[in-house]
């Protein structure tokens, strides 16, 4: 049972939306980045390798040339393999903390809500507690704690810390449709909890499950390029973060714009694209905030 | 609920949060490699030294009763030597937490001010240009990275304009030579400036798009309705009916962007080299100071504990409806 508007609607209303169509766009743009690097790094693996390769006729940071349209960093790798090898590590960061986290927050948020009772009393005190920790530090004295830096630790404690938001909405939601009539003549006619929770609640919520999976995206894109800003992510992945950080060190900030721009803006846009396209979605899937 | 009960509720919580977030750090650093102890003993330390750290921490103890050690040194504040400093840990984060906290003060109120009065502004012209242009300006930056944030308006205030200090919290210089008292100021506010003005770009748009919203929805409401029809100015029903009543939920949101907002402070700190508590935790954890890294990180847990315990508290006195 499906009480939201049907797929296409939704799309329709979506796309009408500025907002929608310009984070839509972004995204687009990034995913082509995206696919474009192993094609970019595989004309010649030794000069444009991100991390390994080098240009023997460079010698520090030069700004664009013909071969190197984004410019060199200091040790002469090219700066547009790393920016579009960037634009995969960010989307599969970005990606798997945004659906590890969201289906954790919903899983949370579905019992809690549709128990209530003890169980709802300890999940969301659980709840408020992960809330209150500081990620960021947090994944800061892990890395340090364990030396080696490791991208699949730092998507899995993204994921593990990053799903209390998506509870606490979910959770208010599944507290109004477990109330809804077509709930208690779906438990009349001997549905089980389970069957009522996943096939006649959650299916009502995915779209806000999508709203807050776009905000679990952003915030890993960001957290994950903080990292490597500081210097704490993985070594062995060219990520955003780790570019500015290179710069950042190199003393190259000020001096070469070409340098510091491009992975800061990328950065920026791509968590920016994915908070407009949740935020587009929000005006559709509330409607207590459409205009009347 | 009284407020009261409320109060004490909401401060066991608190503790609850933070026995198990000491419980948590005390288990990550015994899983760390290398000898027992390694967190708290440098290599570098004399015999005697190393002797005392274990006296006092019980290291060479079982598990659970160190972790015992453990609590009842964490509630003593007693972290050890710092590895880097040689000095008890506690001598050097106050200083540190001191200067994050002024920081983040004029931030949070600044941002919050800002963002208020914007987004109750673009909500009574909502679907105007000044709607659209600040929906657009606060999205922007409110996804943008404050690290890259940090370095742009250094390019432009530090090194184009030369307006302001490349980084730090004070000129050496200035304070070696017995300053008067308003030269001191005035040396601090200019330090001050830029990554303040960091902390509220990255900060007001979440104030100003929640209070958007939640305009919007008070708006609808009767009572509007009602104090327009009474001929009431714009002014007036904006500023004293709805505004008042749409702050709430920006309330909540702050206390809940508090943790997040720590997380942003200490890449905004490391940029603009502000010798906060943020940019301690970075540079302890690259020297592998662990007694001084793990220090910093409950300080930082109590900071934002008692951060949200204090929004939580204001929120529910605003709010009268508010439930346990």
């Amino acid at each position: 049972m499906k009480i939201i508007r049907g797929k296409s609607k939704t799309w329709d209303l979506f796309i009408k939306s500025t907002l929608g169509k310009v984070g839509l766009g972004l995204l687009i743009t990034f995913a082509i980045m995206a696919v474009l690097s192993p094609i970019w790094i595989a004309r010649n693996p030794q000069i444009y390798d991100p991390l390994t390769g080098k240009d023997p006729n460079v010698f520090g940071s030069i700004p664009p040339t013909m071969a190197h349209p984004l410019g060199t960093d200091q040790l002469g790798r090219d700066l547009l393999s790393q920016l579009l090898k960037g634009s995969q590590i960010a989307f599969l960061v970005g990606i798997s903390v945004g659906v590890f986290s969201t289906s954790i927050g919903t899983l949370i948020g579905l019992i809690s809500g549709y128990y209530r009772g003890k169980i709802e009393i300890v999940l969301m005190r659980l709840t408020d507690i992960v809330m209150t920790l500081p990620l960021l530090p947090l994944l800061i004295v892990i890395s340090g704690i364990f030396g080696r830096k490791d991208i699949r630790m730092i998507v899995l404690v993204l994921s593990l810390a990053g799903w209390t938001l998506a509870a606490r909405v979910i959770r208010s939601q599944t507290l109004t449709l477990k109330e809804r009539p077509y709930i208690e003549s779906a438990r009349v006619s001997g549905a089980s909890n389970m069957r009522i929770i996943f096939k006649h609640i959650a299916p009502n919520i995915l779209p806000l499950t999508f709203l807050y999976m776009t905000i679990g995206v952003t915030y890993a894109i960001l957290t994950e390029a903080g990292l490597g800003f500081l210097g704490l992510s993985d070594p062995t992945i060219s990520s955003w973060g780790m570019m500015l950080q290179w710069c950042f060190m190199s003393g190259y900030t000020f001096k070469a714009l070409y340098w510091m721009i491009p992975p800061g803006l990328c950065i920026s846009a791509l968590a920016l694209s994915f908070y407009l396209v949740g935020y587009a979605m929000e005006e559709i899937v509330n409607p207590r905030l459409r205009e009347r | 609920m009284s407020l009261r009960r409320y109060t004490v509720m909401r401060f066991i919580q608190l503790l609850v949060t933070f026995f198990i977030v000491m419980t948590l750090i005390f288990i990550l650093f015994r899983l760390m490699p290398g000898d027992p102890g390694v967190f708290l003993i440098s290599p570098k330390m004399s015999e005697a030294a190393k002797e005392t750290i274990r006296e006092q921490f019980g290291l060479t103890k079982s598990i659970p009763e160190q972790y015992i050690f453990f609590i009842k040194n964490t509630l003593k504040g007693e972290f050890g030597d710092s590895f880097y400093y040689g000095r008890p840990v506690k001598d050097i984060l106050f200083e540190k937490i001191l200067n994050s906290i002024v920081l983040f003060t004029f931030g949070a109120i600044l941002a919050y001010a800002i963002g208020m009065t914007i987004g109750k502004i673009i909500a009574w012209k909502r679907g105007s240009k000044t709607d659209t242009f600040f929906t657009m300006v606060g999205l922007g930056f409110w996804t943008f990275f404050p690290p890259w944030l940090g370095l742009i308006l250094i390019w432009i205030f530090s090194y184009r304009l030369d307006l302001f200090p490349l980084g730090g919290m004070i000129t050496p210089d200035v304070w070696a030579f017995n300053p008067t008292l308003s030269q001191k100021i005035i040396d601090f506010l200019h330090h001050l400036a830029l990554p303040l003005m960091a902390y509220v770009l990255m900060w007001f748009a979440g104030s100003m798009l929640i209070m958007r919203n939640s305009m919007l929805e008070t708006l609808r409401e009767d009572y509007i309705l009602t104090a327009k029809a009474k001929g009431l100015k714009d002014k007036v029903v904006r500023d004293k009916h709805a505004a008042r009543n749409a702050m709430l939920p920006v309330v909540t949101s702050f206390s809940m962007s508090i943790a997040f907002s720590f997380g942003g402070g200490v890449l905004i700190e490391t940029v603009f080299s502000w010798p906060g508590i943020g940019r301690t935790i970075v540079d302890v954890t690259l020297l592998q100071d662990y007694p001084l890294a793990q220090a910093s990180f409950m300080v930082i847990t109590l900071a934002v504990l008692i951060a949200n315990f204090a929004a939580d508290i204001v929120y529910a006195y605003l709010d009268p409806r508010v439930k346990y």
